[in-house]
């Protein structure tokens, strides 16, 4: 504290600091297959910008995303090829569901389409909609960031459970 | 009230436009490949949009040769390569060719019975496109097409069993893996 | 030390005598996560370099079977699946489905529903459109194109919520009419986002068309000649960039295709460029179409009173037996289609949609045969990027606009 009362630091939890920067730094990998990936190109559009909550970088490398957006159908031809990316992403790494195909197999209960992307992989948030309006991927971008803001993710469990809270380049 | 019902604003002078040009095209067809029809379906008589020439499976790429580029005829757009499971009736399955013509706008249905496990020529030749539309009917049915140049598996994965849009072919019938697919390397060298 | 080797198709391929190795090909998996794939496609490729010297295409990454459903759903259910079809353009396969069963039975649909099945139809030609050259041009490094056209996008959209609630995937078509007229203003707003998007259209011409860099990405790339549009089935925008003069909206007119004005721009060489010229002078014509369909609309009722397709109204439901009767068979057993087969095609977005069925009197169909034109034009890609450079290659499959809903259906 300075001679005028104006303050020079402030005090935090250290990981309360650190999941905000993550929060606001989130950089998707659209994994876009089908219709959800037109929506998904309408929300990182200008009319419904998804910059403004810091996911502008669309990275499509798993080695520099951190966050799986499932935008559409995947098939029992695609899952092994989804479970490959998600393995390469490295720790913290968050997954959203977008849309009912992806969810839970949608409105296709048929021979080629796998049942739901969380029989293979963890998903912290699904977003319901065939496809969901991209007011819905932002609101379920904001409740992410709820999450992780709070360490509620399956990833940061995770690393808790393992002690490895703060690394940032942890293994899967 | 059904397809042969005109109906003018979804094609329903199609019949009446072109019925002299599908006779003649017609008589002419059965004037040369007599032996190789089996039947013919004309619209309003069947209910059946275009003409249907089924054809033996022996002088199929003959007939479609023909139809390709005989002056008169001129169906050079291959619209669509498909196939039936007609089960339980035999022969089991109707490999099924639309064509269009740009020419005189015309088209033309042609199709060969087969029955389970019989073979029949690839169309390629004829059109390059036939290539994916056969590998497909192979994938989904089982039919097996002699001289096509890489007759695998299309929609499906490579390790799938069954032949899915068949009759007896359940609509759940998962088959689930764990691995992805490797390149298949052969195929580039 | 290998020799200089000769493709198939002609092309060379010279062999450095400085290789330190005997061969330096790689065996490149491209996609089926990539952004330059559009939707999950996968091109194994053997490259020299940059230079793609072999390739093959693989897809079937978003089946989703629809074929087989077709022969498990009634044909009333079906139009829900017929959305996600190609779904950039989703309401123009409502229609194509739509006009196909309706062949089947015989149906007459009433005049207003035409109109509006017709305006429908435009719209979503011209924001398919939007997003291909958009797509196009963000794979080549042109991003602000891609924003302007998404803008005019949206306001479409919101032309398309406004008469069935939905943006993307509508259900809007019934078998015989449409769920819901349009409302009132209807073609006012129409005619107001047709002057904006011409003004948009315009504006992203000034960006692309004569841009240098944009021609030299694009002109005299991937060329496929008439010939080999005519060998693999092209149709669409992509066949008339090659000089095939072929739309199935002017040769064989259905619905009141003929009673309207509009030109079918066709293009000469076959490349890159020649496509994209093409779809934004169809943006145009499209642009004409929906001005002169918002002038000839008329009111009227939007579905036929055919008994076997139209659904009871819910005063009519919940006040007598009848209804509710008719209402539980229909829902529950669906209506029979008559027996009998037909190819119902239509100038989609990309080509020659269409839907083959047979029916043998049941309400589920025998056989429900979707053509794709993105299944043709996906094969053309291995040919037309023999040779070329990835960067070429990536050009080329935006050019094409191959959707995968309609490939894989």
């Amino acid at each position: 504290m300075s001679k005028d009362g104006s303050a020079h630091f402030f005090t935090t939890k250290l990981d309360a600091m650190i999941n905000w920067g993550r929060k606001n730094s989130l950089w998707p990998l659209p994994f876009g297959t089908s219709c959800c990936g037109i929506e998904m190109m309408a929300t990182f559009a200008a009319d419904f910008d998804i910059s403004r909550f810091g996911a502008e970088a669309m990275r499509f490398s798993p080695r520099q995303a951190d966050l799986l957006i499932v935008a559409g159908i995947i098939n029992l031809k695609m899952a092994p090829v989804l479970r490959t990316v998600y393995e390469q992403m490295s720790e913290p790494k968050w997954v959203i569901s977008m849309g009912a195909c992806a969810s839970s197999g949608g409105i296709f209960n048929v021979y080629s389409v796998l049942q739901g992307i969380d029989t293979m992989i963890p998903v912290d948030v699904y977003v319901p909609g065939c496809p969901p309006s991209p007011e819905g991927v932002m609101h379920a971008l904001l409740r992410l960031q709820e999450m992780v803001q709070k360490g509620e993710t399956h990833s940061q469990r995770r690393l808790k459970a393992e002690g490895k809270e703060y690394a940032l380049t942890a293994k899967a | 009230m059904d397809i042969r019902t005109q109906v003018s604003t979804n094609y329903g002078d199609m019949a009446t436009k072109f019925a002299d040009t599908w006779k003649s095209q017609v008589s002419r067809l059965q004037a040369r490949f007599s032996t190789a029809i089996e039947e013919v379906r004309m619209p309003i008589e069947f209910p059946v949009d275009v003409p249907i020439v089924y054809v033996k499976k022996d002088s199929i790429i003959g007939v479609l040769s023909f139809l390709k580029t005989e002056q008169g005829f001129e169906y050079g757009f291959l619209a669509d390569l498909t196939a039936i499971d007609e089960s339980p009736a035999e022969p089991r399955f109707e490999i099924v060719y639309n064509l269009y013509s740009l020419t005189s706008k015309a088209r033309i249905r042609v199709k060969v019975r087969l029955a389970e496990g019989e073979e029949i020529s690839t169309a390629v030749p004829v059109w390059r496109g036939a290539d994916w539309a056969e590998r497909e009917i192979f994938d989904m049915f089982g039919v097996k097409f002699t001289g096509h140049p890489d007759l695998r598996r299309i929609l499906m994965a490579d390790r799938w069993e069954g032949h899915p849009l068949r009759k007896d072919y359940p609509l759940r019938g998962y088959q689930v893996f764990t691995d992805p697919d490797p390149i298949n390397q052969s195929l580039l060298d | 030390m290998k020799q200089n080797e000769t493709l198939p198709s002609g092309i060379t391929i010279e062999h450095d005598p400085d290789d330190l190795w005997s061969d330096s090909r790689a065996y490149v998996n491209i996609g089926p996560t990539h952004p330059a794939m559009h939707g999950a496609f996968r091109m194994c490729a053997r490259l020299n370099g940059e230079t793609i010297e072999k390739s093959y295409c693989e897809f079937g990454y978003t089946h989703r079977a629809k074929e087989k459903l077709g022969e498990n759903r009634t044909y009333h259910q079906f139009v829900v699946y017929t959305d996600r079809l190609n779904y950039c353009s989703a309401i123009q396969n409502n229609v194509t489905y739509a006009m196909a069963v309706e062949r089947l039975m015989g149906i007459e649909v009433p005049e207003r529903a035409i109109w509006i099945r017709m305006a429908c139809a435009e719209i979503a030609r011209v924001i398919d459109h939007l997003v291909c050259v958009g797509i196009n041009a963000v794979d080549l490094g042109a991003f602000s194109f891609f924003l302007y056209g998404f803008h005019q996008r949206e306001e479409g959209y919101m032309l398309i919520e406004k008469l069935c609630g939905a943006r993307l995937t509508t259900s809007y078509t019934r078998i015989g009419g449409l769920m819901a007229d349009a409302p009132e203003g209807w073609e006012r707003d129409v005619k107001a986002w047709v002057k904006k998007t011409r003004a948009t259209i315009d504006e992203m011409d000034t960006l692309l068309t004569n841009n240098k860099i944009w021609k030299q990405r694009t002109v005299g790339v991937a060329i496929f000649n008439k010939e080999q549009c005519m060998q693999y089935s092209f149709s669409g925008p992509s066949a008339r960039a090659a000089g095939i003069d072929a739309d199935l909206r002017r040769d064989q007119p259905c619905m009141f295709y003929k009673d309207v004005e509009f030109d079918v721009p066709v293009a000469q060489n076959g490349d890159v460029f020649d496509r994209y010229a093409v779809r934004m002078a169809e943006i145009r014509q499209s642009l004409n179409l929906l001005v002169q369909i918002a002038d000839k609309m008329k009111k009227g009722p939007i579905w036929s009173e055919d008994k076997r397709t139209r659904i009871p109204d819910k005063e009519v439901v919940h006040n007598t037996m009848e209804g509710l009767i008719h209402h539980f068979k229909f829902f529950m057993t669906g209506f029979d289609v008559p027996e009998g087969e037909a190819y119902t095609q239509f100038e989609g977005s990309n080509g020659e949609a269409g839907f083959y069925i047979v029916s043998k009197g049941n309400p589920r169909a025998h056989r429900m045969r979707i053509r794709g034109p993105s299944f043709w034009h996906y094969q053309g890609l291995s040919p037309m990027c023999q040779g070329e450079k990835i960067g070429d290659m990536v050009a080329a499959l935006g050019s094409i606009n191959i959707i995968a809903g309609e490939i894989d259906r």
